[in-house]
């Protein structure tokens, strides 16, 4: 049987997302793939360039849709560090509790992602269900339920209420309960463990030359974690553990993402109790109407570990009102280029939308 | 900077770098063009093993442009930030493909967005971007308001209701 080229694009319906990649393959077997992004490139880091240091706040929740605080946190952490600024210790605690609230939401849609390319639906039924939970305290924290922009240059937007930390307990009270039901559902059940055991496999020296981060590398018994190595807000301030597999096939990815969830609810809840009180949580960079504010000259890089691994920012200013230059690290840029190129070849058909959704490749932050 | 971070920087002496001190655990090396593999060797076989972003900056009025290597260390959680100066006009510049493989991507990027060659990386067909036919997009210099005005410029539209409804009846084929 001869060779086939299969286009595996956006219109796919096991595609995860706007994302392609050229496959040739021999019957089922993918013999060689290459990928091809540039569904998505709306040109963020020339856009951004274009706009005050302050109304990018509004355009760059977009580069990520399953996780957008990522970004606000980046960006305002990296001109923070140029700017030499000091924020409000209310500010970075909210600003904790929001970013693993958003870890909470992305790894119930992909634990949900999970379940279409294999046919588990309950997942994403699940999965979507509970993360509309999280949306709700978003909603009544931000205004939003998708895109907040509320993590802003200096602190956060809008101080966190009484109501709306015990909306909060309330809330991972009840996912918290709902785990045991995806312990024994999910993730005993018999189509997740023949679908995903053993496959799509990864050792430890392929996934440091590939340079994965994030559950792709630590499924692979490595404990690298952002927050652990390089902690930023007050994550040496929490105590939390940094769950680790050693098989490094896709469920042990998908069943470390699973476990994760527990620790962010852990660190929400210290986060609420060591949290002080007080009204100021946001500081301005220099004076004047927020349009006009300008960041004194210097470069910087500030990176955090979102739900899909590390996620930096570079940032460049030339003492200006506007940016001068703008970087973004995509967590999924080595799996979703490199680690397709590489590592496909060999597979079925069916364990390529199991890559993607796997090793949480993200087409929106890798065209930007 | 922390003890760590002050020894690799003592052994980094030797190329005549300048240091620049951003943070506690993120430091600036700029060095020659001529250098900066030997530093990036050198920084890797000291535990900055993780290629974080590799990326460019475009200084229009210097008529340079800035290629920045970050590289982070999973061991003590330190940041270099690599930075080399080329000739804006002919911006050419060796790969790192071999130190690392996902560097091939980083390099076809800045290659669309920027317009650098990088030698010995042969692969260096467009990644994002579809039949562009303008300058390097990221460069300063281009205006993508201008483009898009020349791209797809504005069209007369006049509204004829009489035959808008006269195509809603059925009268006429519109």
């Amino acid at each position: 049987m001869g060779e086939v080229k299969l286009f595996f694009g956006p219109n796919h319906p096991g595609m995860h997302g706007n994302f392609s990649v050229h496959m040739y393959v021999e019957g089922d077997i993918v013999k060689r793939a290459r990928p091809l992004p540039g569904f998505l490139h709306r040109g963020f880091e020339k856009l951004m360039e274009r706009r005050f240091w302050y109304s990018n706040i509004a355009l760059i929740p977009r580069i990520c849709v399953p996780e957008p605080d990522i970004n606000e946190a980046c960006y305002a952490m990296g001109v923070e560090k140029i700017a030499k600024l000091d924020v409000p210790e209310r500010a970075q605690w909210i600003r904790m509790i929001v970013l693993e609230l958003a870890r909470i939401a992305n790894h119930l849609m992909a634990v949900g992602g999970v379940g279409g390319p294999i046919g588990l639906y309950t997942a994403s039924y699940w999965g979507t269900a509970d993360r509309d939970r999280i949306l709700d305290i978003f909603e009544a924290l931000t205004g939003a339920r998708v895109y907040h922009m509320y993590i802003v240059i200096g602190g956060v937007r809008k101080n966190l209420t009484p109501k709306i930390e015990d909306m909060i307990w309330k809330t991972l009270d009840y996912i918290e309960s709902r785990l045991p039901d995806y312990e024994n559902l999910i993730f005993k059940n018999r189509i997740l463990h023949s679908r995903l055991k053993g496959r799509l496999l990864l050792t430890r020296e392929q996934a440091l030359e590939m340079g994965v981060t994030g559950v792709g590398l630590r499924a692979t018994g490595v404990e690298y974690d952002v927050r652990k190595v390089d902690p930023y807000l007050f994550y040496d301030k929490v105590d939390f553990e940094v769950p680790t597999a050693t098989d490094g096939d896709a469920f042990s990815r998908v069943y470390l993402k699973f476990k994760e969830i527990s620790q962010s609810i852990k660190i929400i809840r210290q986060a609420l109790e060591k949290m002080p009180q007080g009204d100021k949580v946001n500081v301005a960079v220099s004076k004047g109407s927020a349009l006009r504010r300008i960041v004194p000259k210097g470069m910087a890089y500030a990176h955090i570990e979102s739900a899909r691994g590390e996620y930096g920012f570079f940032v460049v200013s030339d003492g200006k009102n506007k940016p001068y230059r703008v970087a973004v690290r995509g967590a999924s840029y080595p799996q979703g280029l490199y680690g397709i190129e590489k590592y496909l070849p060999g597979t079925r058909i069916e364990d390529v939308p199991l890559w993607l959704a796997t090793m949480d490749v993200c087409a929106p932050e890798i065209d930007r | 900077m922390t003890n760590s971070m002050n020894d690799v920087v003592k052994s980094l002496e030797g190329f005549n770098p300048f240091i620049e001190e951003i943070d506690e655990r993120e430091v600036k090396v700029t060095v020659s063009p001529d250098r900066v593999i030997a530093v990036l060797e050198t920084l890797k076989a000291n535990g900055y093993s993780h290629l974080s972003l590799m990326t460019c900056v475009d200084w229009i009025d210097d008529n340079q442009l800035e290629l920045v290597y970050i590289l982070f260390s999973w061991k003590d959680g330190g940041k270099f930030i690599v930075s080399t100066r080329i000739d804006r006009n002919n911006p050419k510049f060796f790969t790192v493909k071999e130190l690392w493989p996902v560097a091939r991507f980083y390099e076809r990027e800045l290659h669309e967005f920027f317009g650098v060659e990088f030698e010995g990386n042969d692969d260096m067909r467009p990644l994002f971007l579809e039949l562009w036919d303008e300058k390097p997009p990221l460069r300063k210099d281009f205006d993508p308001r201008d483009y898009s005005r020349k791209k797809f410029p504005d069209r007369k539209y006049e509204k004829d209701v009489i035959k808008e409804a006269k195509i809603f009846r059925g009268e006429i084929n519109g």
